[in-house]
């Protein structure tokens, strides 16, 4: 009797009830070896089980079969074998081994990857991400794969079901790093700068004890978008760590020089500035971005024209925001109604533009829809905040660093004193 | 002992004074019924009596009592304390530098002779004082208020001079704050919890009992008229013309601007919710990175110097 047999006959008799389950996996976890040694046999063995019903052996086998070297014919059918299991396999019994359910995960993402499908393996990975996390709250190492498939395949629309849940447990850091990083740059892709920003504002802002690449490209990010949103970056916020408030700025000089540029409000300058750090930027891939960068601050300009004037012709508004010509300055007006950037209308008969103020009234049903969705939000998110609050004030990390500071109030007091007088 | 004032002072009386000595009184005979709750002591029998001063303004032949405060009593000499008055004195010339101690007040049914003390004492800081009693026993009979103010003049009996009160006229003067502030104290009711929003909740209280008694009389001719449409009453056409020209009178207030300034009006309130929530929640937060930053960065104000000690 072979013992690869006989191993099938237990996976297809242990895979009912949770008892039975539990004795699999610790029988599975203990074959491990005899797996791994009859790798080329697993593939048959494989059609034996049902990935709904065995999803624990299967996964077990799946894991062992894939661990090899693996050719560019099989890869296909890998994929899509991984895909049928990761899209049938019972969320229960896979949460009992969730390392290997990663490992699959991982070698399908490398496969499509390899494949250069990275589209293949959206789909899968996000039944991945929801079978394996414990509620939509929880991050799992699959979310950063899953984003960075949807930005290789440019599906930014797939990454947002996923990007909608706020995440509050985190396993480990270099997941929400990168999270948050692909996050950022789903919602560039979507245009919606403001969420772009609030995630990029995540990684920079992330605790961290050493400096991380991930939080350097980041900040580059997040200067770009954050002058494309609002016209300025603003400083660190004070539950920065100090290591990115000190060491982040060094980084990215030719992003701090755009910023400074911008502050001017001259495009030439911004133009001068663009075109010195050309190859800086290239080399990170951010020349669309910084692209983006330029054409807002004509926009940026003409909203700050409609607080001065009420009208203003077409040709002044070329000039003053050193627009070509007033055909150009009416495509971004144009453009800008649009967008709901400005309010203004613009008379085609004289080329006049009149701005208006925001027609917003605030006497609509959905407004109080809106306003009521936020009020519960915010709710929500003080209790979350509270349970934290709690929880880290009982930390001992922290009762001791409190324990602490009071001696060394004292001391400290005492000898900055005669350093006053040296 | 109580003939009426010759001087020809008008007394003002702010009505916070009253409200001052009042809550004195009230606060220190609850704390002494807390105290004696276990020792039963005989001076538990009689109330107490409170004292403080009187402050405001003198203008020519007119006084006007703005504030008071609490003076520390000596039971055993029978005096104020005098170093605590002056210090409290002192203080009180930093918030209203343009009020003098005008005298003193004390509860009672009516001025004692041992008063004359306390008031004689007090007249190196003011050489006329003026006494107020505050009478704590309720009298429902009584309309007026039991607040008398005393004047000191000196009377020659029986061939000696003596110092003897008299009783003076008064009138109680408010400024718009103050009468604002007092008919809500006089409002408030200690089961309301006592916040400050209990005038408005009162009167939302108004408006939903009236809305709730709307609704309720509108809900009992709706089930009139249902039992006379299923035949149950008899149908009679005098009641249903009353109730008909009734129900005209109610959507009074459907129209296009109504609904317009109802959802803006809900809107702003809203808003005001959505801005406190949030207040409450930013402050949570950094209540949160506070500790955040004490517990994990090491690099705050004090870096490396822990290893010294």
């Amino acid at each position: 009797m072979d013992s690869v047999d006989a191993l099938i006959a237990q996976i297809q008799g242990l895979s009912s009830s949770p008892e039975d389950i539990n004795a699999l996996h610790t029988h599975l976890n203990q074959s491990e070896e005899l797996l791994l040694s009859n790798v080329n046999r697993l593939a048959n063995s494989l059609e034996q089980l049902d990935p709904s019903k065995h999803s624990l052996g299967y996964l077990y086998l799946l894991e062992a079969s894939t661990s090899g070297p693996i050719s560019r014919e099989q890869s296909g059918e890998i994929v899509r074998c991984i895909a049928r299991f990761i899209m049938t396999c019972e969320a229960e019994q896979i949460r009992l081994a969730p390392e290997k359910f990663l490992s699959v995960c991982k070698r399908l993402k490398d496969q499509v990857m390899l494949l250069q499908v990275p589209i293949q393996g959206i789909a899968p990975l996000r039944g991945a991400v929801h079978k394996l996390q414990s509620s939509p709250e929880h991050l799992t190492p699959l979310h950063p794969d899953f984003l960075l498939l949807c930005i290789m395949a440019k599906c930014y629309k797939a990454g947002r079901s996923v990007l909608s849940d706020d995440i509050i447990e985190v396993d480990q850091p270099k997941d929400f790093f990168l999270y948050c990083y692909y996050g950022g740059m789903i919602h560039v892709g979507l245009k919606n700068f403001r969420k772009a920003l609030e995630y990029l504002h995540n990684v920079v802002t992330a605790p961290m004890t050493s400096l991380n690449a991930i939080a350097i490209e980041a900040y580059k990010k997040y200067i770009l978008v954050s002058l494309i949103y609002s016209g300025q970056v603003p400083a660190f916020p004070k539950y920065t760590s100090s290591v990115a408030q000190r060491n982040l700025k060094c980084y990215s000089q030719p992003y701090i020089d755009l910023v400074s540029s911008y502050a001017t409000g001259k495009i030439s300058e911004l133009e001068t500035c663009f075109e010195a750090n050309m190859e800086k930027y290239k080399s990170d891939n951010n020349v669309g971005l910084v692209k983006q960068v330029l054409s807002s601050l004509s926009k940026r300009n003409i909203q700050r024209l409609t607080q001065t004037y009420l009208t203003l012709s077409l040709q002044d508004i070329a000039n003053l925001v050193q627009l070509g010509n007033s055909k150009q300055a009416e495509m971004h007006v144009l453009e800008m109604i649009q967008d709901g950037e400005i309010f203004a209308t613009i008379n085609q008969k004289d080329g006049m533009v009149s701005f208006h103020e925001d027609p917003e009234q605030y006497k609509s049903c959905e407004m109080i829809e809106r306003i009521d969705s936020s009020i519960q939000r915010v709710m929500a998110l003080t209790k979350t905040l509270h349970a934290i609050d709690e929880r880290i004030s009982c930390d001992p990390a922290y009762l001791a660093k409190m324990g602490r500071e009071r001696p060394r109030f004292d001391l400290d007091d005492f000898d900055s004193v005669p350093q006053k007088f040296l | 002992m109580s003939s009426s004032s010759s001087s020809g002072l008008t007394f003002k009386l702010h009505p916070l004074v009253i409200v001052n000595i009042s809550d004195h009184y009230t606060r220190v005979k609850s704390q002494q019924a807390h105290l004696n709750n276990g020792v039963a002591s005989p001076s538990s029998s009689h109330p107490p009596r409170v004292f403080g001063c009187v402050i405001g303004v003198q203008r020519g032949r007119t006084v006007e009592i703005f504030n008071s405060f609490e003076l520390l009593y000596d039971p055993v000499t029978d005096s104020i304390d005098r170093s605590f008055l002056l210090k409290k004195q002192e203080l009180y010339k930093k918030v209203f530098p343009n009020f003098y101690i005008l005298g003193w007040y004390s509860t009672g049914t009516d001025a004692q002779e041992s008063d004359m003390q306390i008031h004689k004492a007090l007249m190196d800081i003011n050489e006329s004082p003026v006494y107020v009693v505050l009478n704590p026993s309720i009298n429902h009979a009584q309309k007026d208020l039991p607040v008398t103010i005393y004047e000191s003049e000196l009377h020659v009996i029986d061939g000696i001079p003596q110092l003897i009160f008299v009783r003076s006229s008064y009138t109680i003067e408010t400024v718009e704050a103050e009468r604002i502030s007092v008919d809500h104290v006089a409002h408030l009711k200690p089961s309301d919890g006592g916040s400050a929003a209990t005038q408005l909740a009162a009167h939302l209280t108004g408006t939903y009992s009236a809305i709730k008694m709307l609704n309720s009389r509108v809900r009992i001719l709706h089930q009139y008229l249902l039992s006379m449409q299923r035949g149950d009453i008899p149908c009679d056409n005098s009641l249903l013309r009353q109730v008909s020209s009734l129900l005209r009178r109610l959507p009074a207030i459907e129209s296009v601007k109504f609904q317009d300034d109802f959802l803006m009006e809900y809107n702003d309130t809203l808003l005001m919710t959505y801005l406190a929530m949030f207040t409450n929640c930013s402050s949570t937060m950094n209540e949160l990175v506070d500790k955040f930053n004490t517990t994990y960065d090491k690099h705050t104000r004090r870096g490396g110097r822990t290893a010294f000690i």
